[in-house]
Order: structure tokens, then sequence, then C-alpha cells
């Protein structure tokens, strides 16, 4: 999902790196308002945690490996202005470090996984746990919020990806960016999550859950927290 | 050019197979965690070496070499013919020469990456299913074209020449942005970057985050290899419905782990005097080389706009 460079044209990676100057500043400003004077070494907690839940491979039914993304669950855990920082934190250090997603694309690999997938997966749990800390419930609204979360920022990339035909095209006709239209990129990268990629995030998302609730309920902020 | 990496950090590690025959390694997820953790290790080690070389790109201040990086990586992204690109490349080849990095590993890297996210990932797009075009190599003939709902296949599929075009127009983009993404990344460490960012008003509190996440990354990455590999020495077969569960509570103890951590680093912090406001320290002032070297790379980058 991480979008290399390449792939957008300058008239969309402008517009999302706007997006997510925009996310940051709001975060920033509300975990200083909430957090104090500690949010600097509580939000790169954070952000080493949403990379190193990268490095656990899970294994699925069917004999292989996989690992999730994690924002869903930092997002529930955390908070999803948290989220929006550790995740943004995390595919900054891996597009500068390791070229894992481009530097054009920054802003918009930061819109799909970490503003897209955070609040979607954490509404998602809102809607569908209600007040519950117990019961099938809140595991379902557990899965649920990590399988929409992914499957959410997917559709966004592919979407992203899918308007390049549209936006920016050459003389001959051809794309000048991702060549895929809309009608090949939202379908394949909607199935491919459906089926396989969001089924191990909400299985993580579902885990830990479960883990929390078992030994550290109180922790949980998206149980812990009344919405104003 | 002699590495001074240690050896078993450049050896791949052995797959141990603890399952019966005819099923697949049971462990494996432990084998593809630690081999995660040793790449990570390997991919910055690397690095590290490189960026303490004396190389031209070494020399020169972090500054000069951020905007370097986000100049031409736009120029990269605005070109839409293959010469520039190329024109491109060649010259990011000479600056990784004169850079003194080693052009196997480097461009090994690049190349890798850019067949997988630039060709391999573009090539279907140069059928004519996807772009339209002159065919020039014919692959199947069908009795009649067919229609379905938004999709056409045409009575001859076969590769275009503006597909051929546009893949590779997209890998050499590709190549073109890890060249130059990694040419910074192999020329100077990760702590100048940062406050290079500084000096692009990059706020303060952003930069302390980030330089903080990323020496928590190496503290607990650690901490994550010695988890599989007790568990690697522990185990003759797992269950993987209970390997899930052993999973999920390994993540949740390192958030506990990351936490107890960042109450300590606060109190560290607090007794060195911390009141609130982060300050990271800028650079000092740029030489006449940087300025030289700066210019130059500028007027290149123009020049590269005008081609």
């Amino acid at each position: 999902m991480h979008i290399p460079d390449g792939y957008l044209s300058p008239q969309t990676y402008a517009p999302l790196w706007g997006v997510s100057l925009l996310f940051w500043s709001v975060a920033l400003r509300k975990m200083k308002k909430e957090l104090s004077t500690k949010q600097i070494p509580y939000l790169a907690m954070a952000a080493a945690f949403s990379f190193l839940i990268q490095m656990f491979n899970i294994p699925i039914p069917g004999g292989t490996t996989g690992h999730a993304v994690g924002a869903g669950i930092i997002a529930i855990l955390l908070g999803p202005w948290t989220a929006v920082i550790a995740v943004s934190v995390v595919l900054i250090i891996q597009s500068v470090v390791f070229g894992d997603g481009g530097i054009t694309a920054i802003g918009a690999n930061c819109f799909n996984m970490a503003v897209a997938i955070p609040f979607v997966s954490y509404w998602v749990f809102k809607l569908i746990n209600r007040k519950s800390i117990k019961g099938a419930r809140v595991y379902v609204a557990a899965f649920f919020a990590g399988h929409i979360g992914l499957s959410t920022g997917a559709i966004v990339t592919a979407m992203e990806l899918g308007i390049q035909p549209l936006i920016a095209r050459g003389a001959d006709g051809r794309s000048l960016y991702a060549p895929y239209p809309l009608s090949i990129a939202v379908p394949v990268m909607a199935l491919e999550h459906f089926l396989l990629f969001s089924i191990i995030e909400g299985m993580v998302t579902f885990l830990l859950l479960k883990y929390f609730l078992k030994y550290e309920s109180d922790q949980i902020y998206a149980i812990s927290v009344k919405e104003a | 050019m002699k590495s001074n990496i240690p050896s078993f950090l450049l050896s791949k590690p052995q797959q141990h197979e603890t399952g019966a025959s005819g099923e697949a390694s049971r462990t494996s997820f432990i084998d593809h965690g630690i081999e995660r953790f040793a790449a990570f290790i390997r991919t910055t080690y690397t690095q590290w070496e490189t960026a303490d070389r004396d190389g031209l790109f070494q020399r020169l201040d972090a500054r000069i070499k951020v905007l370097f990086l986000l100049f031409f990586i736009v120029i990269v992204s605005v070109k839409k013919t293959l010469m520039p690109e190329a024109a491109i490349g060649v010259f990011i080849f000479i600056l990784a020469v004169l850079s003194r990095l080693s052009l196997i590993a480097f461009y090994g890297r690049v190349f890798f990456f850019g067949f997988i996210f630039g060709f391999l990932i573009a090539l279907p797009s140069c059928l004519n299913i996807i772009t339209k075009g002159e065919v020039v190599i014919p692959i199947v003939h069908l009795s009649k074209a067919y229609r379905f709902w938004i999709y056409q296949i045409p009575e001859t599929i076969g590769i275009t020449r503006q597909g051929i075009e546009g893949v590779a127009q997209l890998t050499l983009r590709v190549i073109n942005s890890l060249s130059l993404s990694f040419l910074i990344i192999y020329t100077t460490r990760f702590s100048e970057i940062v406050r290079a960012l500084k000096g692009l008003r990059v706020p303060d509190t952003f930069l302390m985050i980030i330089t903080l996440s990323y020496k928590y990354i190496f503290i607990f990455a650690k901490i994550i290899e010695d988890i599989h590999l007790a568990k690697k020495s522990r185990i003759v077969e797992v269950d993987a419905a209970e390997t899930r569960v052993w999973v999920a509570g390994r993540m949740a103890s390192l958030l506990r782990k990351t936490r107890s951590r960042c109450e300590e680093v606060f109190n560290a912090m607090l007794a060195r005097g911390f009141s609130g406001d982060v300050v990271l320290y800028t650079h000092g002032k740029m030489g006449t080389k940087d300025f030289m070297a700066g210019s130059l790379l500028f007027i290149a980058g123009l020049l590269f706009i005008i081609l």
C-alpha cells in the first residue's frame, strides 16, 4: 500500500501533502493539549510501536504468514490523533531510510494509512462496540475495525492511483503516471485486501484487543475515553 | 572496496525445518521475524558505514543534500519523456561514483526495488487492454472483440508502442527517485538529515518525535529478535492458533515495555532540565564549497528542467 515515487502526478501528490500537513498540525496541537509535556516521548513510543508491530509475522490459514499495518489497533489503544502522528512518523522513516514509499508520495501515504485507516477503524469500533467491554460484541467490533479500516485505506489508495490516467496523459494518449484506470485499480486493491490483507489486520486487531481486555482494560483509549 | 560490515550480518540466515515433509515450516513465522530484523539492521548498518566515507556527497552540508533531494525528486516527477529521465539517471550515477559508494550494493538495492515497483507492477499495462495504441507485438487473436460492462477486450491482444514507452518511463522514474533517496541516505547520517530538516522549518517537536522513535526502534527491534530467538530455542512444533495468541501477547508486552521506557525517558529528560520546550541544535554556517556545490547542483537541476 506504500505508493512509490513516480506513480502520482504533481497535481495529486501536492494537494495530499497539504491535507496531511493539516492533519499533522491539528494532531500535534491536540496531543499537546491532552498530554502536556509528556507528549514527545509518548508519541515517539507510539511511533516505534507502530513500526515494530510490523516485525511480527503471524501464521495464517493456508500455511503462509503475514504482518499487520497496525494503524487500526493503535487508534483503538492510543486514540486516532495519536495514531495520525505515530503512523506518519513511521511512514516518513520508512520512506527516507528504507525507500519504502516515495518522498513525493509521503503526503498521500500518510493520508491513506495514517489518517484514513486510524479514523475509520476507530469509528467502526465505536459504532459496533458501543460501550461493551465483554462478550462477542467487542471482539466483532475489533475485527471489523481492523478489516474495514485497512480496506478503506486500500480503496483510497486505489482511487488516487486510478485517477492518474484521467488527469495526466501524454500527447499520444498514454498515462504519464500510474497506468491502471479506476476500473482496474479499485477492484484489484479492494478484492486482495477484503479477502486477504484486511483479514490479517482484523485478526491482529482482535487478538491484541483480547489480550488488553484481559490484562489491561483500563489502557484502551477507545473504551476508556468518552467522546465530547 | 572492502566492506567493514561484519560477516554475520551479510550471511543469509539458515532455515530450520521442523515440521514433517510436505508441511510448511511450522516455525517459519519465527524465521521471518528474525530475517526481517536482520535485514533492518543490515540496511541501516550499511548506510551508517557509507555515510562515513570520504566522498563528494559525504563532505557536503546536509542542508544542501536535502534541498538537492527535494529539488531533483520533483524534477524527476515532472519529466514526461524518456531522454531527460535517462540523462538524470546518468547524472546520479556520476554522483554515486564521486561519493565512493559501492555501486554493486547501491544499484543492487535500487534495481531490486525499481524492478518490483517500477517494472513488474507496470508490465501488464503495456497490453492494449489497458494502454490503447499501435500494437507492435500481437500475442493472442480472438474470434471477435468482447465487451463486458466497462471492460473491453479487443480482437487482437498485444503489446502497444505507447504501453512499452509508459512502462519504460515509469520504471526509469521509479529508479531515478530511489537512486536519489538512497544517494542521500547512503551519504548522510540520519541525525544530520533531521538537523537539516530543521533548517527547512520543520517543527522541532515533530523532528524530536522522529529522532526518538528512530532510536526506540533500534532498542525494541533487539528485544523482538530476543523474543523470537527465545521462542525458537524452546519449540519443536507449533500450533498455528496458539502461535497467533502468542504473537498477540508479545505485541501487547512490547507496548507495555515501550510505555515503561517512555516513562523512564521522560524522567531522564526532566532530570537533565527539560522544561517542555523542544529545541534542536541546527548546523553551523555553510562553507564556500557547500555554496559552490549547491549552486552547481541547482544549475544542473535547471538544465534538466529545460531538457
